[in-house]
């Protein structure tokens, strides 16, 4: 769909920006995008919310000319921002992205967009009926080369009844300020819901949309699953993702056709090697180029880094605010992963996990979440 | 609760697996401990409560300890805060009313195992060239002094090469390997004293176990006795590697490779220093480059061994770590054979990816003790 644009033509005041959660994602990870934009006076942050007061005088010190806030209602109608970041737990992207919506602001979700599609369903019918647009945080969709993966899937360049692996997993470092993550009922689920909502979306790109054939992961009772694996079917490939938030996977995208195979890295957005089958491999230069400003006739380049992709990403976002340009990733196609997801769970089954004994293992399969579910129904 | 036994450093290698295995041993009374919530994640499959306390801290960790009679202290980190760390939950554990501490320390405080019969007790060599190694052996200094209290027991454990599934003593020979930089000094007869990491739980909880714990120096390893060309052997042959291309050194001693001197710049103040104080974004940026520029490299040196001070002298080891002194106080605790750790370990490597890549884990089966 497209949503008005309600700036006065030829506009250059900053973009009004409103985060809610003021937690690590953005502290880590959008800070420093967000201040280049201010640096350049493209953005503004005007609103930090976050119930945690300590939080929002912390993020504060970067951000001087933005307003702390505990509650949404609060910012919104002191700052009118027309675009907020979500940032908080997945569990509560619903609830802060439809708020923001319906006080008129522009919405950029972190991902995973939800953790339940009707979550998801429900966003998306606010952002319809706010005539704003919903984007989804999915950063590894400005690697260029993903899009020229793509364009060399599409053209047929690797050849037929193409096959994947995709595998992304290391020890969890991320800082967590509470154990919510790690409870299935305050998270809805733990690798999956964190790194297979980028895998899915990821492949989705390359491919189109995907289908769960089968999914099996190691969550037991209230725990969640710390490794998980998909294996998935799209119109033109099939293949598995493997995800892990404790065993160091060999982390990266494998793509074998009958001509030719791509082997692609994630998060180093400008990875792209290629080899004709039997060949040897070889780096693929990337010609494809994204806006890096806010002009009408925006300079071009390339994301090097997963850093900088957050901030050509949120140039995107920017743009669409002004121009009306379409977002990198949007709602449906949020909810395409979060589906996928969903479906992922309804047919969980326990994981064979190599380093347990066969006593271990059989335990394990006892204790798995979905019986226990089972049993509780 | 009370007789629990405590992990500290719960999040690491061998404490998260200790965990997973008493949790699936249907034991309720171990209690993991760890620094932060971000370390709750390595074992959030299992769906057990962590507690949350600073080991660096006796009054944090004390806290921690309620109801904890038995306190492992499985913590890792920067060798300078081995020691500090060692007093604190030494400290804590006293408090708390703790009866045994079993401290995990390493065979490495000896340097080499050069003698045969290396008594257990032996004190670490605090000359060793290896600061992680020093402040092993201080900790134990420490440790040693405090055994003359009554209360709690102090029981060190000195494990030789813990391996297994997880274990960089898997990863690394098995990355050379592919790579065709794996090497051998001599003719690969030195001795490899391993200790599997299922054998090395086993025998951590048989000390917890223990009515009447004997405060002492225990060294632990596997029972068999192999060489680094029977391990190497036994990975190539798994991973589909010939064994000839495994490189023979005959350097007659230790000469300072490329290697060793990049570590060395790492470990140095001066490097943490500097790598504090630059921004996120650019050490992503300048990691991104030296990789680059170790891949075009590493074309060009493919298959070329880099020998470290770490392996030479591991590889030279002349005797078995003795551990005689360990099964006749607590018992005989290795269920796990040299044979069934390959096994499970090159099913570990084709779960990640690192052997088999294009095959799914779904259609892995388990293996069994």
């Amino acid at each position: 769909m497209q949503w008005p644009v309600r700036r006065s033509k030829g506009s250059r005041e900053p973009t009004r920006i409103a985060i809610i959660g003021c937690g690590a994602a953005i502290a880590g990870l959008h800070a420093a995008a967000l201040r280049k934009l201010e640096s350049r006076g493209t953005g503004r942050v005007v609103a930090l919310v976050d119930p945690d007061r300590s939080r929002t005088a912390a993020l504060g010190r970067s951000f001087r000319r933005a307003r702390p806030f505990t509650t949404v209602a609060e910012a919104f109608s002191a700052t009118a921002p027309e675009l907020t970041i979500v940032a908080t737990p997945p569990a509560l992207h619903a609830e802060h992205a439809v708020a923001a919506l319906a006080a008129g602001s522009h919405v950029l979700c972190e991902k995973p967009m939800a953790i339940r599609a009707a979550d998801a369903e429900r966003m998306l019918a606010a952002a319809a009926s706010a005539r704003r647009f919903l984007a989804i945080g999915m950063t590894r969709r400005m690697a260029t080369g993903l899009l020229e993966a793509r364009a060399l899937v599409v053209s047929g360049s690797l050849g037929d009844n193409l096959r994947f692996a995709y595998r992304d997993g290391a020890v969890y470092d991320w800082p967590v300020s509470t154990s919510a993550p790690f409870s299935r009922t305050t998270a809805g689920g733990g690798v999956l819901i964190d790194l297979g909502s980028h895998a899915i979306d990821y492949l989705s790109a390359l491919f189109g949309p995907p289908s769960v054939i089968a999914y099996a992961d190691d969550g037991q009772g209230e725990g969640v699953e710390t490794n998980c694996v998909v294996e998935l079917d799209f119109p033109a490939a099939s293949g598995f993702a493997q995800l892990s938030w404790n065993q160091p996977l060999v982390t990266g995208l494998d793509i074998v056709g009958e001509k030719a195979e791509l082997r692609l890295h994630p998060f180093r957005p400008d990875s792209l090697l290629w080899r004709p089958r039997g060949g040897r491999w070889q780096a693929r230069e990337t010609r494809a180029t994204l806006a890096r400003d806010v002009e009408p006739r925006p300079e071009r380049g390339a994301p090097r880094t997963y850093y900088e992709a957050i901030y050509y990403q949120l140039v995107q976002v920017l743009r669409a605010v002004r121009y009306g340009e379409p977002v990198p990733v949007d709602g449906e196609q949020g909810l395409t992963a979060v589906r996928a997801m969903d479906a992922c769970y309804l047919q969980a089954t326990p994981l064979r996990l190599p380093w347990l004994t066969a006593a271990e293992q059989s335990r394990a399969d006892d204790r798995h979440w979905s019986r226990t579910r089972w049993l509780a129904a | 609760m009370a007789g629990g036994v405590a992990i500290v450093g719960a999040g690491g290698f061998v404490g998260a697996r200790l965990v997973e295995m008493a949790t699936l041993a249907g034991r309720t009374d171990v209690v993991p401990i760890v620094r932060s919530f971000r370390s709750v994640g390595r074992n959030a499959h299992l769906g057990v409560r962590h507690r949350i306390a600073d080991a660096s801290r006796p009054d944090s960790l004390e806290n921690a300890l309620a109801g904890c009679d038995v306190v492992v202290n499985l913590t890792t980190g920067r060798p300078a805060d081995i020691l500090p760390i060692t007093r604190s939950v030494h400290a804590a554990a006293a408090m708390a009313g703790a009866r045994t501490v079993v401290h995990m320390s390493s065979a490495t405080v000896h340097w080499q195992v050069d003698t045969p019969g290396l008594p257990d007790d032996a004190p670490p060599r605090l000359d060793h060239w290896m600061r992680y190694a020093r402040q092993k052996g201080l900790a134990e200094n420490f440790l040693r002094e405090r055994m003359r209290d009554a209360r709690p027991a102090i029981v060190v454990l000195r494990p030789s090469l813990v391996w297994g599934p997880g274990s960089p003593w898997v990863m690394g020979p098995a990355r050379d390997l592919q790579s065709g930089s794996a090497y051998l000094i001599g003719d690969g007869a030195g001795v490899c004293n391993l200790m599997y990491v299922d054998n090395l739980v086993r025998s951590i909880l048989a000390v917890a176990a223990h009515p009447a714990p004997v405060s002492g120096f225990f060294h632990l390893g596997d029972d068999e006795h192999v060489t680094w060309r029977e391990y190497y052997g036994a990975l190539a042959a798994g991973l589909g590697v010939d064994a000839a291309t495994i490189h023979a050194v005959t350097m007659d001693r230790y000469r300072v490779g490329r290697r060793d001197a990049l570590d060395s710049l790492r470990s140095s103040s001066a490097y943490t220093w500097l790598k504090e104080r630059i921004p996120q974004e650019t050490r992503t940026l300048i990691k991104l480059r030296l990789a680059r520029a170790r891949r075009q490299e590493g074309e060009s040196s493919h298959g070329r061994p880099a020998v470290t001070r770490e392996m030479w002298e591991l590889q030279t080891t002349r005797y078995p770590l003795p551990i005689d002194v360990f099964r006749a106080t607590y018992g005989h605790h290795n269920e796990t054979s040299f044979r069934r750790g390959i096994d499970a370990s090159l099913a570990w490597l084709r779960f990640i990816g690192l052997h088999e890549p294009h095959r799914s884990a779904l259609s892995m089966a388990a293996v069994s003790n």
